[in-house]
This record gives structure tokens, sequence and C-alpha cells, in this order.
């Protein structure tokens, strides 16, 4: 009797060389999909897509390729009443969806497209007596929604438009046994919700209240004999937690921690050499999202070909310099 | 998306399934436009929920629709069992949906009577086909608040769950909730032998999961844990007050350390002596300290050969607990050599009872952790050196000395050293350290550096030390005269040798030292 490791195995002849070409042309492509499927059925975050893909081209070098005028427009036209944006036009606004049209419209430096002090009201106006914030006007909360909330604002240069402290108080109720963070107070660990509440910390100036090395050690004990890192104990390896799991340890100052070099090797594995693009394991379906967090790793673990990414808001770190942002981070 | 395998096709299927998609696409499109066009006009009826409905089944994650629905829910003021029973079908074709788990919630809490039995049932169900669903957990968490199920009736259900079923993280996570909330500081309640969620019986349960199999990692995670409750912060206090500063220092063993600045007016004159008290609004301790005259720093701290300091926390019902589980776990690392979950908690258990007279054993159990574990040598190394600098301290504080002296340890990273306050030599040679980092600013005392033999590149923590007068660097790696400009803040530096750095070897650097540092008399390059 005895427990199996979840785990998945990389085939001798999976991709190990870096295929940023292949990619640049498959995220070029990816918005010309309008008559796709599944790319429809996915419309219901195509702002967080458009973020994600514009995001991988500009730290490949590649921001010029997409439709920078088409994407303006369509944000313009998701920003509603109450200040919030939506994922796509006729969808409800979301937090989730106006920090990621925060973050494109830093990409391309054009945050007079909207009407900023209503966003502020907008965020401002979701949080909650206990500290926490709601995703939108129906309620649900989610350490998730502390960071976009915070993100937004630092991205905007408006922190002071919350009660930071009792965000903070909030945050700090959701730290688990083990070191981490779930999404409400009393959720179980998740790489996720982790990144998010590092992340927040560390815009808040509150990355000493992180028991870094406990949770340095949860996160690195995500890492599987195959290099892949998963997002909590018996899981499966996922290219995404390459960023989830990375990021919060390049925040805590324990990256180190991680095997680089099995890694690196397991997320050039999940690219696919025929469509480009990356899977969430090797040998899956390629999207957007896994693309982008597998460049975003390679970054992390010092890949040159790649511009450096900002391990706080996953964004290249010239466009934050250029904002005057440097978010914490331990050493 | 995760989880969807690329399948190759033919060019012939590919045709097919392009034109399937195509009638999808068709399809899905009027319904959403028939969706948005009726929430546009304002109708909120059974129409809608049908085009609604249909969408949601295959797209639950398409929020604003779920939006829509509660919308016309609210106006029909009807229609919330049904709403369950369409909610209860989603869940069982994709358990993962946030937005499903929330209306679900929405919709429980709006019912007149709502029947957190039945909500509580679904939850066991849902459980019982994936005990690892965050969402049902949470889900689960609000239903037994709004219907206030018991605490121990909660521990039971983690009970079953965890005696039945491998892959348990979330229900040893739920467990260390329910505990807290139990037992909120200590793990010992009054009477041991009654009551089945105790302290031994915690022990035990944990125990058997491990040792049923010992690659259970949950049980692991859990377990240390469960070592280090109800450890009371102890504390070695180093009280500082110096003239200069005014400043109190309050170090606390091994955890964070308090910076307060005297009252003004607190110390007028050196001439005297002067007695201080300091009280902690949050422990009811305080501690007495006297400042001699003529003198510029005085310390007070507990005696640190006093057993109760450092044992307090462990009662000799713990102790033998805890020496009992080291014997069992030094028989299933025999059975299991390669076991790192084994070997890491051996160690814990180690520290836990004696982490001196362990000393050798624990180093000898690392070096075996890097080989079975290769893939975390990096983390075995710090936590090791964090352990050897924790006995370093341990042993300068039963010698009651002011030296530090750490050499040829395997080094990889500095911590504590919040604790080496009044420390006025160090050595750390023949270590594998990089940087002095920041924190090493509070080593006011310091007066002798010896760091010969390490990986440094960086002295950022070598700022504003009054009293450093002799800095041995020799073999490290510092490669530029901008790394050493913390140096310049050090007005008695007087010793300094570079030799073997690659800075040294550059053309010029003796001049541009002699004007960085010109207090400096003996400069080895």
């Amino acid at each position: 009797m005895g427990t199996q490791i979840k785990d998945v195995i990389i085939k001798p002849d999976a991709p190990a060389t870096l295929l940023l070409d292949k990619h640049a042309d498959y995220i070029a492509a990816y918005g010309s999909k309008k008559d796709d499927y599944e790319y429809t059925l996915s419309e219901y975050l195509r702002m967080s897509g458009i973020y994600w893909g514009l995001t991988v081209m500009d730290l490949m070098g590649q921001l010029h390729r997409m439709s920078r005028a088409e994407i303006l427009e369509f944000i313009k036209s998701c920003q509603h009443e109450s200040g919030g944006l939506s994922a796509s036009i006729g969808h409800d606004p979301h937090l989730l969806y106006t920090l990621s049209s925060v973050q494109i419209l830093c990409l391309y430096d054009s945050m007079d497209c909207i009407d900023v002090d209503r966003v502020v009201e907008y965020v401002r106006g979701l949080q909650q007596e206990d500290g926490s914030f709601a995703g939108d006007k129906w309620g649900e909360i989610d350490t998730r929604f502390s960071f976009c909330a915070v993100a937004t604002l630092a991205l905007l240069g408006k922190m002071d438009a919350i009660n930071i402290g009792k965000a903070i108080e909030f945050v700090l109720s959701c730290m688990n046994f083990d070191g981490g963070f779930g999404c409400r107070p009393g959720s179980e660990s998740h790489a996720g919700q982790i990144y998010c509440c590092t992340g927040f910390l560390s815009l808040t100036g509150q990355l000493h209240q992180v028991n870094a090395d406990l949770l340095g050690w949860w996160l690195c004990e995500r890492q599987l004999p195959s290099g892949g890192l998963n997002g909590r104990p018996e899981k499966l390896p996922d290219v995404c937690y390459s960023w989830w799991v990375l990021a919060s340890l390049k925040i805590i100052g324990k990256i180190h921690w991680i095997d680089k070099t099995k890694l690196r090797a397991f997320i050039l594995a999940c690219q696919d050499e025929e469509t480009g693009g990356f899977a969430d394991r090797p040998g899956d379906m390629v999207d957007p999202f896994h693309t982008l967090f597998g460049v975003a790793g390679l970054s992390l673990l010092g890949d040159e070909q790649v511009k450096a990414v900002n391990p706080v808001l996953c964004m290249p770190e010239d466009v934050l310099q250029r904002r005057g942002l440097q978010p914490d981070l331990l050493s | 998306q995760h989880g969807r395998v690329k399948v190759k096709t033919t060019a012939q299927q590919e045709e097919e399934k392009k034109k399937e998609r195509e009638k999808k696409l068709k399809i899905y499109v009027a319904a959403r436009d028939a969706c948005f066009a009726k929430r546009k006009e304002g109708v909120k009826d059974e129409e809608a929920l049908e085009l609604t409905q249909q969408l949601l089944s295959s797209n639950p994650d398409f929020a604003t629709l779920w939006n829509q629905r509660r919308e016309i829910l609210t106006h029909l003021e009807t229609i919330y069992d049904s709403e369950l029973h369409f909610l209860e079908s989603c869940l069982k074709v994709n358990p993962k949906s946030y937005g499903s788990w929330f209306h679900r919630g929405w919709v429980s809490s709006r019912l007149p009577r709502p029947n957190w039995v039945r909500e509580l049932s679904l939850c066991d169900r849902c459980l019982s086909l994936d005990d690892r669903n965050f969402h049902c957990w949470d889900y689960r968490r609000m239903v037994v608040k709004m219907s206030g199920v018991s605490v121990e009736k909660e521990l039971e259900f983690t009970d079953r769950l965890i005696s039945s079923n491998f892959s348990n993280y979330s229900s040893w996570h739920y467990r260390s909730t329910l505990l807290t909330l139990l037992h909120p500081e200590s793990p010992e309640p009054k009477s041991p032998s009654r009551d089945p969620q105790t302290h031994s019986h915690q022990y035990e349960l944990v125990q058997n999961a491990f040792f049923t199999d010992p690659n259970d990692q949950s049980a692991w995670f859990y377990y240390r844990w469960l070592l280090g409750r109800g450890n009371f912060n102890c504390f070695v206090v180093l009280y500082f007050p110096t003239l200069a500063t005014i400043t109190l220092f309050c170090a606390f063993l091994f955890s964070q350390r308090t910076i307060c600045d005297l009252p003004p007016g607190t110390i007028s004159d050196i001439t005297n002596e002067h007695n201080l008290t300091v009280h902690w609004s949050e422990k009811p301790t305080r501690r007495d300290c006297a400042l001699y005259t003529g003198r510029s720093e005085s310390w007070c701290r507990d005696s640190a050969t006093d057993q109760e300091l450092f044992r307090s926390e462990l009662s000799v019902e713990k102790t033998s607990v805890l020496q009992s589980e080291l014997e069992s776990c030094n028989q299933l690392q025999e059975l299991e050599p390669l076991n790192k979950w084994c070997l890491l908690t051996i160690i814990l258990l180690m520290r836990a009872l004696d982490p001196l007279g362990y000393e050798k054993e624990t180093l000898a159990h690392f070096q075996t952790l890097k080989e079975v574990d290769p893939m975390r040598s990096a983390y075995y190394s710090d936590l090791c050196s964090k352990f050897m600098i924790e006995n370093t301290i341990l042993k300068m504080e039963y010698a009651e000395v002011r030296v530090f002296s750490i050499s040829d340890k395997n080094l990889t990273t500095l911590c504590h050293l919040d604790q080496l306050l009044l420390v006025t030599h160090i050595s750390l040679s023949s270590n594998q350290l990089c940087r002095l980092p920041l924190q090493f600013a509070m080593l006011q005392c310091l007066e002798v550096l010896e760091a010969e033999n390490n990986l440094i590149e960086k002295l950022e923590g070598l700022y504003h030390l009054p009293k450093l007068e002799e800095v041995l660097l020799r073999n490290n790696k510092i490669s530029s005269l901008a790394d050493l400009e913390p140096l310049a803040s050090c007005p008695k530096l007087k010793h300094l040798d570079l030799r073997g750095n690659p800075v040294s070897q550059s053309d010029g650097v003796e001049a541009e030292l002699k004007t960085l540092l010109p207090n400096v008399t003996e400069l080895l390059l």
C-alpha cells in the first residue's frame, strides 16, 4: 500500500529549446479567431485573455504586432457607469477585468482611455467592513479580489483610496497552518491564492508578516520529479504554476529553493512545436493563458531571450519602471 | 483550459469537426444574443431563465449570465427550489465553477427556510467524489457557520475522511482550523484522558497516517505544524540603551525584535546610575535594567542555563510523547531509508527535544536528505544553516561570551542576526555565504568581522557600525568598488583585508579605496 506520486513523464523527444518565433506567431493569429467556437466560449474572460496575449508579446519584444487601436476602443466600450470594466461588451463589470484592462492600458501607456477616477470609486466601493473585497456588486469574497483591488490602485497611484489596514487584516486572516493562503479565512492553501496574497502584501509593504521559511518550504515542495510544479499537494504539475509558485518564491526571496534546471526543462517540454504556444502539461492543447505563464516563468528563471518580468504584477519590468512602481521583495 | 489532450486527426476529420464547431458556434451566439437582448429590454421572465439555463449548463463560468439569473429570480421571487435543482446538475457536470457555487450560496441564503442539512449532505456527496475540491470545502464551511454545526462534529467528519482515504490534505487543513478554534493557544486541555481530541490523540492520529503510508505527505505537513504548536515565544531579552541613540533594543529568542525609543529625558546625564524597567503591554512581563555610571551601554538578559526558559513549552508529557515519537520515526527510517519526510521530521523532533545534544545526528541527516531529495538541496542547506546558527547562539548564551564563531559549517544563509546585538567578534570564515544582508547593520557592538573564504559579493549590511574596526574578507567575490561603499559609513574601520577578491585586481583600486576609506590604516590587497 502506498500513494503513487501524481506526475507526468517527459518524453525524450519533447521540445528542449525556446521557440519564441512560433509563440509570437501563435498569439498574433489568436486574436483573429473570432469565428472560432472555443474562442467565443471564453468571451466571459476576454479582457484577461487580451492581457495575457499582449503581455507575453511584450515580453518577447513583439507587442507591435498586436492591434493597439482596436484594443483601446474595445476597452473604452467596456467601462460601465459604475466605473468598473467588464470582460467584453455586454458583460458585467468585475474587479478581475478591471485589473486586466488597467494592466493593458499600462502596456500601451494609454490610461487616459478610461475614466480613472470612476475606476477608483468602483474599487473603493467593493471593500467590505472586514477589509475584504467583493469581486463585484453581487458580493463574492476572495483574496484574489484583494489583490486585484490593490494592484489596480497601485498601477493608478491611488492606493490610499481604500482602507489599507483593514484590507491587510483580512488577507492575514487567511493565512494557514502551513504558511500559505486560501480564498477566504479557513480556506485551504493554494498556489494561485498564495501568489495573490504575497503580491498583495508586497504592494502594501507587509511582506514581513509572511513566514517566509515555512511558506517557502511548502512552495518548493510543489516541485515534482518531472521538474514541473503543482498548485498544492498531490496534484498534477501545470505550467501555470511555474508562474504562481515561482513568482511567490521570488517575492519572498526563496526562488533558489527550486531546482531551476529541471523546471526549465519541464516548461520547455510544454511547448507545441507545431502550433506554437504552451499547454498546461506536455502533449495537451495550448492556449494564451499557459503561453504567458510559461514564458513569464522562464523569464523569472533568468532566460535572457525574454524581457525581465515583475513577479508581483506579471508585467514587463520596463513598463513598471515607466510608472515608477517597484514593489517590495524579500531578499 | 486544463487537461485537454491534443489528438491528431486526419484532414477529413478536421473538416467535419470544423463544420460541427461552426454549427455549435451559431447556436451559441444566437442564445447569447437572445439573453443579452432580453436583459437590455429589461425582460425578466421564464424564457430568459430558459435561455440562460441553456448556456450555463455547458458554460457555468459565464458569470454575467448568473448575474442575470439573480436579477430574474429576485424579480420573480420564487422558483428557488428548482434553481437549487438546476445548480445540482451544473455542479455534477462541473464541480469546480466559482460561479455555480457562489450562486448556490446566494440562493440558499435567500430561502425563507434554508435547508442546511440538505446543503451539508450535498457537500458530503461532493467530497466523497473528490475530497480535494476546495470550492466544496469552502461551501461546507459556510453551511456549517450558518447552521451552527459543532466543531466536534466537524472534527469527527475529518476523522472519517482521513481514516478512509489518502489524498487528505484538505481534511488535515480543516482540522488545523478546527483545533485552533477548540484550543486557541495551547494544545493541552485540562483533563487529558477523556477528551478524544486531546494532545496525544492528535499525535496518534497523524502518526497513524504516516506510518500506514510514509509517502502521504499531507500527514507530514500537518505533523510539522503540530510539533510547533503551543510553543510560546520564550524570550531572552537583550536591552541595549545607548546614550548615542537613546534607544532600547529588545530581542526575543528566534523571533521578532522590537526597537522603541526611551522617553525623552530618561537619561539626562551619564554621571549617575540609572535604573530602567520595561513593561510589555501584550504579555504580563517586565524586566529591569541598570545603566551604570560612565557606561554607554548595558544589557540584561535571562539566564540561558535556566531549563525553564528554553523548555517551558515542553511539558513533561509532551517531552515523553516526543521522545517515543522520535523512536518510532527512527524505526520507520530504518524501513524506509529514502523517505525524506521521515528524515526531516526526525530532525525537527531532535530540535524540539535537544538541539545541542543532537547536533551531530542532525548534520548527518541533512547530508542524507540532500542525497535522497536533491531538488530541494538549497532548502536543506539554508535550513541546516539556520539550525547551526541557533546552536551557536545557544552555546554563546551558555558561555556568556560576546564572540560568535561559526566557521566551516557550510552556511549558505544568515539569520537571527537580531540575536547578535551584543557580539563584539564574529567569525563566519570558510562557509558559502554570498552576501552580508541588511540585518547585519543591527550588530551595533561589532568590532571584528572575520569572513574569509566565502562567496561574498555584497556587503549591504556593513553600514553605520559604530565600533567596527577590522574586516577580514580574504578570498571572496567582491568585484567592484561600489560593493564596498557601505564601509565608508563605519567611522572606526582601520583594518581591511581584500586579498583574493576580483576587486583587488582592478587598476587603481588602492587609490580609490584610500579616497573612499581614508581612516583605514591597514589595507591588504
